[in-house]
Protein backbone atom coordinates (compact mmCIF):
# COMPACT_ATOMS: atom_id res chain seq x y z
CA UNK A 1 0.00 0.00 0.00
CA UNK A 2 2.41 2.51 1.06
CA UNK A 3 4.71 1.63 -2.42
CA UNK A 4 2.27 2.33 -4.18
CA UNK A 5 1.41 5.67 -2.66
CA UNK A 6 4.87 7.46 -2.29
CA UNK A 7 5.40 7.87 -5.78
CA UNK A 8 1.83 9.72 -6.03
CA UNK A 9 3.25 11.74 -2.85
CA UNK A 10 6.45 12.40 -4.54
CA UNK A 11 4.38 13.94 -7.59
CA UNK A 12 2.35 15.83 -5.84
CA UNK A 13 4.61 17.46 -3.60
CA UNK A 14 6.80 18.19 -6.88
CA UNK A 15 3.95 19.65 -8.39
CA UNK A 16 3.34 21.65 -5.28
CA UNK A 17 6.83 22.68 -5.17
CA UNK A 18 6.64 24.18 -8.72
CA UNK A 19 3.45 25.51 -8.87
CA UNK A 20 4.53 27.14 -5.32
CA UNK A 21 7.43 28.60 -7.70
CA UNK A 22 5.24 29.57 -10.68
CA UNK A 23 3.04 31.38 -8.13
CA UNK A 24 5.52 33.26 -6.18
CA UNK A 25 7.69 35.00 -9.42
CA UNK A 26 4.00 35.92 -11.02
CA UNK A 27 2.46 37.45 -8.12
CA UNK A 28 6.12 39.42 -7.45
CA UNK A 29 5.53 41.32 -11.02
CA UNK A 30 8.87 39.23 -12.30
CA UNK A 31 6.96 38.27 -15.92
CA UNK A 32 5.12 41.42 -16.23
CA UNK A 33 5.32 44.47 -18.19
CA UNK A 34 8.99 46.18 -18.30
CA UNK A 35 7.83 48.70 -15.41
CA UNK A 36 7.24 46.15 -13.12
CA UNK A 37 10.59 44.67 -13.82
CA UNK A 38 12.42 48.04 -13.28
CA UNK A 39 10.58 48.17 -10.36
CA UNK A 40 11.60 44.68 -9.28
CA UNK A 41 15.42 45.51 -9.62
CA UNK A 42 15.08 48.18 -7.71
CA UNK A 43 13.58 46.80 -5.00
CA UNK A 44 16.74 44.47 -5.47
CA UNK A 45 19.26 46.92 -5.52
CA UNK A 46 17.66 48.24 -2.10
CA UNK A 47 17.49 44.95 -0.12
CA UNK A 48 20.55 42.59 -1.65
CA UNK A 49 23.62 44.75 -0.73
CA UNK A 50 22.67 44.75 3.10
CA UNK A 51 21.87 40.94 3.19
CA UNK A 52 25.01 40.10 1.59
CA UNK A 53 27.22 42.67 3.47
CA UNK A 54 25.81 40.67 6.83
CA UNK A 55 26.49 37.52 5.53
CA UNK A 56 29.53 38.21 4.50
CA UNK A 57 30.44 39.77 8.20
CA UNK A 58 28.54 36.37 9.55
CA UNK A 59 31.40 34.73 7.61
CA UNK A 60 34.40 37.06 8.71
CA UNK A 61 35.47 37.62 4.93
CA UNK A 62 36.04 40.97 3.40
CA UNK A 63 34.99 41.24 -0.22
CA UNK A 64 34.43 44.83 -1.78
CA UNK A 65 30.59 45.28 -3.34
CA UNK A 66 30.42 46.06 -6.88
CA UNK A 67 27.30 48.64 -7.72
CA UNK A 68 26.42 45.76 -10.58
CA UNK A 69 22.66 46.45 -10.08
CA UNK A 70 22.62 50.06 -11.14
CA UNK A 71 24.78 48.77 -14.32
CA UNK A 72 21.33 48.07 -16.48
CA UNK A 73 19.25 51.25 -15.26
CA UNK A 74 22.27 53.53 -16.39
CA UNK A 75 23.74 51.94 -19.23
CA UNK A 76 22.38 54.30 -21.87
CA UNK A 77 22.91 57.32 -20.06
CA UNK A 78 26.54 56.21 -19.66
CA UNK A 79 26.44 55.58 -23.94
CA UNK A 80 25.42 59.06 -24.15
CA UNK A 81 27.74 60.40 -22.21
CA UNK A 82 30.76 58.47 -23.97
CA UNK A 83 29.51 59.42 -27.30
CA UNK A 84 29.07 63.03 -26.52
CA UNK A 85 33.04 63.10 -24.93
CA UNK A 86 34.19 61.61 -28.14
CA UNK A 87 32.27 64.03 -30.49
CA UNK A 88 33.86 66.97 -27.84
CA UNK A 89 37.06 65.38 -28.39
CA UNK A 90 38.39 67.06 -31.07
CA UNK A 91 37.22 70.24 -30.09
CA UNK A 92 39.12 70.13 -26.41
CA UNK A 93 42.14 68.67 -27.88
CA UNK A 94 42.61 71.88 -29.91
CA UNK A 95 41.64 73.81 -27.39
CA UNK A 96 43.90 72.15 -24.75
CA UNK A 97 47.07 72.31 -27.73
CA UNK A 98 46.02 76.28 -28.14
CA UNK A 99 46.37 76.63 -24.26
CA UNK A 100 49.67 74.71 -23.93
CA UNK A 101 51.01 77.11 -27.10
CA UNK A 102 50.17 79.51 -25.61
CA UNK A 103 51.84 79.08 -22.13
CA UNK A 104 54.95 77.91 -24.07
CA UNK A 105 55.41 81.19 -25.44
CA UNK A 106 54.41 82.93 -22.40
CA UNK A 107 57.47 81.02 -20.56
CA UNK A 108 60.16 82.08 -23.46
CA UNK A 109 59.02 85.53 -23.44
CA UNK B 1 9.69 60.66 -29.03
CA UNK B 2 12.09 62.54 -27.30
CA UNK B 3 16.34 61.28 -26.78
CA UNK B 4 15.87 61.67 -22.67
CA UNK B 5 12.15 58.76 -22.88
CA UNK B 6 13.97 56.55 -25.39
CA UNK B 7 17.23 56.49 -22.97
CA UNK B 8 14.44 55.71 -20.29
CA UNK B 9 12.63 53.30 -22.12
CA UNK B 10 16.01 51.64 -23.35
CA UNK B 11 17.34 51.33 -19.64
CA UNK B 12 14.13 50.02 -18.93
CA UNK B 13 13.89 47.45 -21.30
CA UNK B 14 17.60 46.04 -19.90
CA UNK B 15 16.83 46.26 -16.58
CA UNK B 16 13.59 44.20 -17.53
CA UNK B 17 15.80 41.67 -19.56
CA UNK B 18 18.48 41.05 -16.84
CA UNK B 19 15.41 40.50 -14.45
CA UNK B 20 13.54 38.16 -16.67
CA UNK B 21 16.69 35.92 -17.75
CA UNK B 22 17.04 35.36 -13.85
CA UNK B 23 13.59 34.33 -13.50
CA UNK B 24 13.73 32.10 -16.73
CA UNK B 25 17.11 30.70 -14.92
CA UNK B 26 15.67 30.21 -11.59
CA UNK B 27 12.67 28.73 -12.86
CA UNK B 28 13.98 26.53 -15.55
CA UNK B 29 16.83 25.15 -12.54
CA UNK B 30 13.63 24.23 -10.21
CA UNK B 31 11.65 22.54 -12.76
CA UNK B 32 14.87 20.86 -14.25
CA UNK B 33 15.75 19.22 -10.88
CA UNK B 34 12.20 18.29 -10.08
CA UNK B 35 10.83 16.54 -13.22
CA UNK B 36 13.82 16.77 -15.61
CA UNK B 37 16.62 14.70 -13.26
CA UNK B 38 18.86 17.86 -13.59
CA UNK B 39 19.32 18.10 -17.60
CA UNK B 40 20.30 21.87 -18.90
CA UNK B 41 17.64 22.02 -21.75
CA UNK B 42 14.67 23.09 -19.08
CA UNK B 43 17.02 25.91 -17.57
CA UNK B 44 17.95 27.04 -21.49
CA UNK B 45 14.36 26.81 -22.63
CA UNK B 46 13.03 29.05 -19.47
CA UNK B 47 16.01 31.37 -19.97
CA UNK B 48 15.22 31.92 -23.87
CA UNK B 49 11.32 32.02 -22.84
CA UNK B 50 12.35 35.02 -20.30
CA UNK B 51 14.81 36.77 -22.80
CA UNK B 52 11.83 36.61 -25.37
CA UNK B 53 9.06 37.99 -23.01
CA UNK B 54 11.69 40.89 -22.63
CA UNK B 55 12.11 41.30 -25.72
CA UNK B 56 8.61 41.57 -26.96
CA UNK B 57 7.61 43.87 -23.44
CA UNK B 58 10.90 46.50 -24.84
CA UNK B 59 8.69 45.66 -28.58
CA UNK B 60 5.99 46.66 -27.27
CA UNK B 61 7.15 50.05 -24.88
CA UNK B 62 8.84 51.24 -27.91
CA UNK B 63 5.91 50.81 -30.29
CA UNK B 64 3.48 52.30 -27.76
CA UNK B 65 4.34 55.76 -28.47
CA UNK B 66 3.53 55.54 -31.82
CA UNK B 67 0.09 53.90 -31.66
CA UNK B 68 -3.11 55.53 -31.68
CA UNK B 69 -5.05 55.01 -28.66
CA UNK B 70 -9.08 54.95 -28.02
CA UNK B 71 -11.08 57.31 -25.84
CA UNK B 72 -11.31 54.24 -23.12
CA UNK B 73 -7.29 54.40 -23.01
CA UNK B 74 -6.82 57.96 -22.83
CA UNK B 75 -9.07 57.55 -19.68
CA UNK B 76 -6.49 55.68 -17.70
CA UNK B 77 -4.28 57.97 -18.91
CA UNK B 78 -2.48 56.83 -21.68
CA UNK B 79 -1.17 59.71 -24.19
CA UNK B 80 -3.54 60.29 -27.12
CA UNK B 81 -2.59 60.91 -30.65
CA UNK B 82 -4.76 64.24 -32.06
Amino acid sequence: MASRIWPLVKLVSKVTIAGGAVYVTYDSGLLGSSEQGSVVLEKAKVAVPPALEEWIKYFGLEVRMCKLLIWPITWYLGVRWTISSLSEAPTRASEYTSQGLQYVKDLIK
Amino acid sequence: MSEKELGKKLDRCLADGVVKLGTGLGLGIVFSVLFFKRRTWPITLFSGAGLGMAYANCQHDLRSHYLLHTKEQACEGRPQKT
